[in-house]
C-alpha cells in the first residue's frame, strides 16, 4: 500500500510539474507551440533546399521531405530532451521547496513533455506532407514508435548525468552544447547507414543516436530496412546513463543549494 | 508532531566544515506552536527546511505525523516567469487541495489586486511574500513552519497573519523562527534558542529573553 501512495503521489507531482513546463516551455501565448514546430521545419526546408540544389535524392525512395522528417525530428527529440532534461534541476530549484517534489520528478516531467511535444511535431509535419501529396503509408508503426521512444530515453539518461554532474560544477552546462552539437552530424539525418561504406559504417554505428534514426526510418518507410539497426545495442546505451546518472543524481543530491 | 532524533547539519566552507546543527533531539508536538530564536546565520533557516523535509540531515532522524508545510516566509517555490494564479495552482496540484478554493482564498488573503494575473517577477518583495502566505494558509497544513514573518508585509497585514492563525490553533500548530523576540511572543507557546549548533527549549519566554539577550551581547 506504502508503494501505491507513494507512486500516486509522484505521479501527482509529475502531472502538476509538466503542466507547469508547458506553460514555462511554450510560454503565455498559444502561438509557442508554434515555436516548437518552427525549428525542425525550418531546418528540413533548409536541407531539403540543399538537396535539390545539389541535385542528390534521397536514399533507398524515401520520400525527401519524409526522410529529413525522421531523421531531424529524431535526432531533436534526443538533442532537445538531454538539454532540457540537463537543466531540470538548476531551473527549477525554487520548486525543490516543496519537499515532496523530488529532483527526479523534474526529469520526469521534462523528459515526458519533450517526447510528448516531438511526437507532436513529428505527426504535424508528416501529416502535412501526407495531406500535400495524397499519400500516407507507414511500414511498421511500432518500430517506429520504438525509435522515437529509444531517441527520447537516451536523450532523457544522458541528461541526467549531465544535470547532476551540473551540480558539482558549473562549466559543465559549457562544455555539454560542444559535446552534443557534433551528433547533429553524424546520426544520419542525411543519409542512411545502408549508404554508408563498410568501413565508416562501422565506426559510425558506435553512435546510438543513429540506430535511433535508422529504427525510426525502417518503421515508417516500406522502402527502407535498416539492416544495422540494433534496439539492443541502444538500450544496453540508455541502461548504462541510467544507472550512472542515478547514481550520480543520488550523490550530489545534497548538494543541491535551495537558495 | 514533528521528531529529532540527533539531527547533524553541516555545510562546507574554504575553511571546512562549518556545523550549523549539532546533533538536535527534540519534540515539536501536536497542537503546541513553537518559537525559535537565533541571530541570523545561526542555522533558523536550515533547521525550517530540515523540520519540513526540504532538505536531509547528514545523520540523524526526521519523523513526521500529519501535513507540514513548506517554509512560509519569502518568495520560496515561486516560478518568476508564471503568474500568481498560476504557481498557487501548482501548488494546490501537488498538494491535492481543491484548485479553485486555494486560488480563491490566496487571491483574497495576499490582496495584491490585477497582480495575482502577472508574472511573479513582477511583484516587490512585500508581494511575493503576502502571496506565499495567502498560499499556505489556503492550504490546510497540521504544521506551518514560518520563517522570519516580521519581514513580510505592513502592520495591517501582519495583523492579518496573527488572525489566521489564531482561527486555525485547534488544528494547526506553527513552528515559527525568528531573530526577533516580539515575533516569537505573539505566534509562540513555547520558545527555544538555537545557538552554535544547538537547540535549548525554555519554559517561559523571559528566560528565553535573557538567555539570548546575553549571547547577543
Amino acid at each position: 500500500m506504502r508503494v501505491v501512495n507513494g507512486a500516486m503521489s509522484q505521479l501527482t507531482v509529475v502531472h502538476a510539474l509538466v503542466l507547469r513546463e508547458t506553460r514555462t516551455r511554450f510560454g503565455a501565448h498559444r502561438l509557442g507551440y508554434l515555436w516548437a514546430l518552427l525549428e525542425p521545419v525550418l531546418m528540413i526546408l533548409t536541407f531539403y533546399a540543399l538537396f535539390a540544389l545539389a541535385g542528390r535524392p534521397s536514399s533507398s525512395g524515401m520520400g525527401l521531405i519524409p526522410f529529413l522528417a525522421t531523421g531531424i525530428v529524431t535526432y531533436q527529440l534526443f538533442q532537445q530532451t538531454a538539454d532540457r532534461v540537463a537543466s531540470s534541476v538548476s531551473a527549477n530549484k525554487a520548486l525543490l521547496f516543496y519537499p515532496h517534489v523530488h529532483p527526479l520528478d523534474l526529469v520526469f516531467a521534462r523528459s515526458a513533455l519533450e517526447v510528448a511535444t516531438f511526437v507532436t511535431v513529428f505527426l504535424v509535419i508528416v501529416g502535412a506532407h501526407g495531406l500535400v501529396v495524397q499519400e500516407l503509408t507507414v511500414d511498421s508503426a511500432l518500430t517506429t514508435v520504438v525509435g522515437a521512444l529509444l531517441a527520447g530515453a537516451l536523450g532523457a539518461t544522458l541528461g541526467l548525468v549531465f544535470c547532476s554532474l551540473g551540480v558539482i560544477s558549473n562549466s559543465v552546462d559549457r562544455v555539454r552544447g560542444p559535446l552534443i552539437r557534433p551528433l547533429f552530424w553524424i546520426s544520419g539525418l542525411f543519409y542512411s547507414a545502408n549508404d554508408l561504406p563498410t568501413q565508416i559504417r562501422e565506426i559510425m554505428l558506435w553512435n546510438p543516436v543513429l540506430h535511433c534514426t535508422e529504427l525510426v526510418r525502417d518503421g515508417w518507410f516500406t522502402s527502407y530496412t535498416a539492416r544495422y539497426a540494433s534496439p539492443t545495442y541502444v538500450m544496453g546505451w540508455i541502461v548504462a546513463l541510467a544507472l550512472l546518472g542515478l547514481v550520480l543524481e543520488r550523490s550530489v543530491r545534497e548538494k543541491v543549494q535551495l537558495t | 508532531m514533528i521528531e529529532l532524533c540527533g539531527v547533524t547539519k553541516a555545510y562546507p566552507t574554504p575553511s571546512g566544515q562549518h556545523v550549523v546543527l549539532d546533533r538536535i533531539s527534540a519534540t515539536f508536538p501536536e497542537g503546541v506552536s513553537v518559537g525559535i530564536l537565533g541571530r541570523n546565520g545561526a542555522g533558523k533557516s536550515t533547521m525550517l527546511r530540515i523540520l519540513g523535509g526540504a532538505e536531509q540531515p547528514d545523520s540523524g532522524k526526521v519523523v513526521r505525523s500529519g501535513r507540514v508545510s513548506w517554509p512560509i516566509g519569502f518568495a520560496g517555490g515561486f516560478n518568476g516567469s508564471l503568474t500568481g494564479e498560476e504557481n498557487c495552482r501548482f501548488a494546490a496540484r501537488i498538494y491535492g487541495a481543491d484548485l479553485d478554493e486555494v486560488i480563491e482564498y490566496s487571491q483574497d488573503f495576499a490582496e495584491i489586486g490585477e497582480y495575482f494575473r502577472m508574472p511573479v517577477r513582477t511583484y516587490s518583495s512585500g508581494m511575493r511574500a503576502r502571496l506565499a502566505f495567502g498560499l499556505s494558509m489556503a492550504i490546510d497544513f497540521d504544521t506551518y513552519l514560518v520563517d522570519e514573518v516580521t519581514a513580510v508585509g505592513d502592520s495591517s497585514f501582519q495583523a492579518k497573519c496573527k488572525r489566521a492563525f489564531a482561527e486555525r490553533r485547534e488544528r494547526s500548530s506553527v513552528i515559527i523562527v525568528s531573530h526577533q523576540l516580539s515575533t516569537i511572543r505573539a505566534y509562540a507557546d513555547r520558545v527555544a534558542l538555537i545557538n552554535r549548533g544547538r537547540l535549548h527549549f525554555f519554559d517561559n519566554i523571559d528566560k528565553a529573553a535573557k538567555a539570548y539577550e546575553a549571547h547577543a551581547a
